[in-house]
């Protein structure tokens, strides 16, 4: 069932588009990512639908009511800021308390409340200090309180872990899933980071320059990219430059496509490839080899405008073949590969 | 050496201040400790007789009913001054901060040109504007019809609240004007999302941020107020005085040094009295400004 409909947003910046025909839909209860680079208009989106920002065109919709028109503080939308921003003339408690205090709630039930919402970020104990006197992540997780305090019905987290360092990132990020599924919010989270998108969410929004490419489950994003932007903005992919004939692909015949013949290009995650004697698809020289634990990354010069790159499984006590070799590349699954339409700006 | 004199000399922090500091020294604070001096010891003839210190002359001034009801009047002035300044500053800063382009510049040169004109000049300005019946304050209102006796405003305290709150205005204005257009907006954004309407914002967001630049302006312009002596004397009249014109008076006119350093050391005591308890005061309200991490 859907919760939030955001339908054909469009906001332009003087003679910047920075979003152009935004539709997103999310289910009651998901956890959608939006990503995409830097620039692409994903904060601009998320404030929109906080009402920071006013729509030139398009709608917002909530639970089946439009609040396009609704200030800020009408929406029952929660927004966790890139860098918190704690109100810092605040104690913590009196942060998680602002919205509470704005509703005009008993004293008693504040105090409760905000107790409550302490502990459910495992901050109980550290409401008298300042903001100032907090980590990145505790600061982060103020920010979260006291959002959830108000139980809103949409939670909106811009690039939440950005300033966190990486071993912090990954505990907030399990620790926010599983906080998010324990009281159940339909929530967006704003990232670049592919690997935060693919861990967090039901479905992943891939943005590029104001659009919305494509929204999938993570897994099927991965496997099912529309197209070669999508393909190589989420995990790493070879796009080759490729020639449609009689229903497959001429340099790979075991590619079946039912595309018509002509130009076209075929997506191979760097997995989906094997280093090859005789039934090779490709012949080369390895560029590059590093092995890495579990896998072995190659890099082979095929005599294609950029070399493929492949990532092989790794057996115990095996070496990465020296640079300078000949070899061969197959693929490995031809199912998994994807053919799509060679005409350029896809 | 005392910890305190150890901390500034190696803290880093002292050295390059130093040469504004020696400057200070040098040029401000001895000359004005000789001048206050003068106080405490007895001239005659223009001479120093002996090397006398008495208290005698401080206890004489302290014991005049006179020099209390001008200290009087000058706090109050100054304080009245002081508040009106920051009512009419805070709306010019805050206005300036939510402007862009155009509006910024001019907002910013109204603010800082009259620094550019005397303040002798402008109190003059005054005296035409609120002076007597042909003033220009008082012909508008008659044309106008508003009134129909002319106001008496010249030689008034209100007069010299009026003049002292404009000539001091851009002291209150430049410091907030600062704070506030350097404010973090994303703040206000939280609490509007957090349900606060734009007045709740405002004076639960913006103002609280903005005290540490509330009271340096408030102790700013209440230290220049208490010592201003040219606007009361300008716009007071002949026969209104404060403690200020009284140094002044005394000083440059009697000719009475002893008696003009005495009530320049009370003047300027109370005056550092006065601005620690609003620097205090500001502080208290945001100690949160001085967490160091
Ligand atoms: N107030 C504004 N005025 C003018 N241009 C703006 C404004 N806000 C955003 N933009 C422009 O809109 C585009 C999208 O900005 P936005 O902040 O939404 O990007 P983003 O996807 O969140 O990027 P990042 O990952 O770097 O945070 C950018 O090109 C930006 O320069
Ligand atoms: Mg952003």
């Amino acid at each position: 069932m859907t919760h939030i409909h955001l339908e054909a947003i469009e906001k332009s910046y003087g003679q910047t588009k920075v979003l152009n025909d935004c539709s997103l839909e999310v289910a009651r209860g998901e956890v959608m990512t939006l990503l995409g680079p830097s620039g692409c208009g994903k904060t601009t989106l998320l404030r929109t639908l906080a009402g920071f920002v006013r729509q030139d065109h398009g709608r917002v919709v909530v639970g089946g009511v439009e609040i396009s028109h609704l200030d800020p503080n009408r929406r029952s939308v929660g927004y966790v800021f890139q860098n918190y921003a704690l109100f810092p003339h605040l104690s913590v408690a009196d942060n998680v308390a602002y919205g509470l205090k704005v509703r005009r709630r008993p004293a008693g039930e504040i105090r409760e409340r905000v107790a409550k919402a302490l502990q459910l970020v495992a901050l109980d104990g550290l409401g008298a200090r300042y903001p100032a006197q907090l980590s990145g992540g505790q600061q982060q997780r103020v920010a979260i309180a006291r959002v959830l305090v108000l139980e809103p019905e949409v939670l909106l987290l811009d690039e939440p872990f950005n300033a966190l360092d990486a071993k912090l990132r990954l505990t907030m990020q399990i620790e926010l899933r599983k906080l998010i599924d324990r009281v159940g919010i339909t929530s967006i989270f704003v990232t670049h980071d592919q690997s935060e998108a693919m861990m967090l969410s039901d479905k992943v929004a891939v943005m590029r320059a104001g659009r919305i490419e494509q929204v999938a489950a993570p897994l099927e994003i991965y496997d099912r990219p529309v197209n070669d932007y999508v393909a190589s903005f989420i995990g790493r992919a070879n796009v080759l430059s490729v020639e449609v004939r009689d229903g497959v692909v001429a340099s790979a015949p075991e590619v079946v496509t039912n595309r018509a013949d002509g130009p076209a290009r075929l997506i191979v995650r760097p997995e989906n490839l094997a280093i090859a004697g005789a039934d090779a698809c490709w012949s080369g020289r390895i560029l590059f080899a590093s092995a890495q634990g579990p896998s072995i990354e190659y890099e082979v010069e095929a005599g294609l405008p950029e070399p493929l790159r492949l990532v092989v499984p790794r057996q115990a006590g095996e070496a990465a073949l020296p640079a300078g070799s000949a070899v061969g590349v197959r693929i490995v699954d031809p199912g998994a590969c994807i053919v799509i339409g060679g005409g350029s700006g896809v | 050496m005392h910890p305190v004199v150890r901390r500034v000399l190696h803290g880093g922090g002292f050295w390059p201040a130093f040469p504004a500091v020696a400057f200070l020294v040098v040029f401000l604070v001895l000359p004005m400790l000789t001048l206050l001096a003068f106080g405490f010891v007895t001239i005659e003839r223009g001479r120093i007789v002996g090397d006398t210190f008495t208290l005698q002359h401080l206890h004489s001034a302290l014991g005049d009913q006179l020099i209390w009801r001008l200290a009087w009047r000058s706090f109050y002035v100054a304080v009245i001054s002081t508040v009106l300044a920051l009512v009419l500053a805070y709306p010019v800063a805050y206005l300036f901060s939510q402007t862009g382009g155009i509006w910024r510049t001019l907002i910013l040169i109204a603010v800082i040109s009259p620094l550019l004109t005397s303040a002798l000049v402008r109190t003059y300005a005054w005296l035409v504007i609120l002076g007597g019946r042909r003033g220009l304050l008082n012909q508008t209102l008659l044309q106008l019809g508003l009134i129909d006796q002319p106001l008496r405003l010249l030689n008034t305290d209100w007069a010299v609240i009026i003049g002292m709150t404009q000539i001091h205005l851009p002291f209150m204005i430049l410091p907030l004007l600062a704070v506030l257009s350097g404010r973090d907006r994303r703040l206000e954004e939280a609490a509007r999302n957090l349900g606060a309407g734009r007045v709740r914002t405002f004076f639960t967001v913006v103002v609280p941020m903005s005290v540490p630049a509330i009271f340096a302006g408030l102790a700013l312009v209440f230290a220049v107020s208490y010592t201003n002596f040219i606007v009361p004397q300008l716009l007071g009249g002949g026969s209104y005085s404060t403690l200020a014109v009284q140094v002044y008076e005394q000083t440059v006119v009697v000719l009475d040094w002893t008696r003009g350093a005495v009530l320049a050391t009370i003047l300027l005591t109370s005056c550092f009295v006065f601005v620690y308890l609003i620097v205090a005061g500001g502080s208290r309200l945001s100690r949160w400004s001085e967490i160091r991490t």
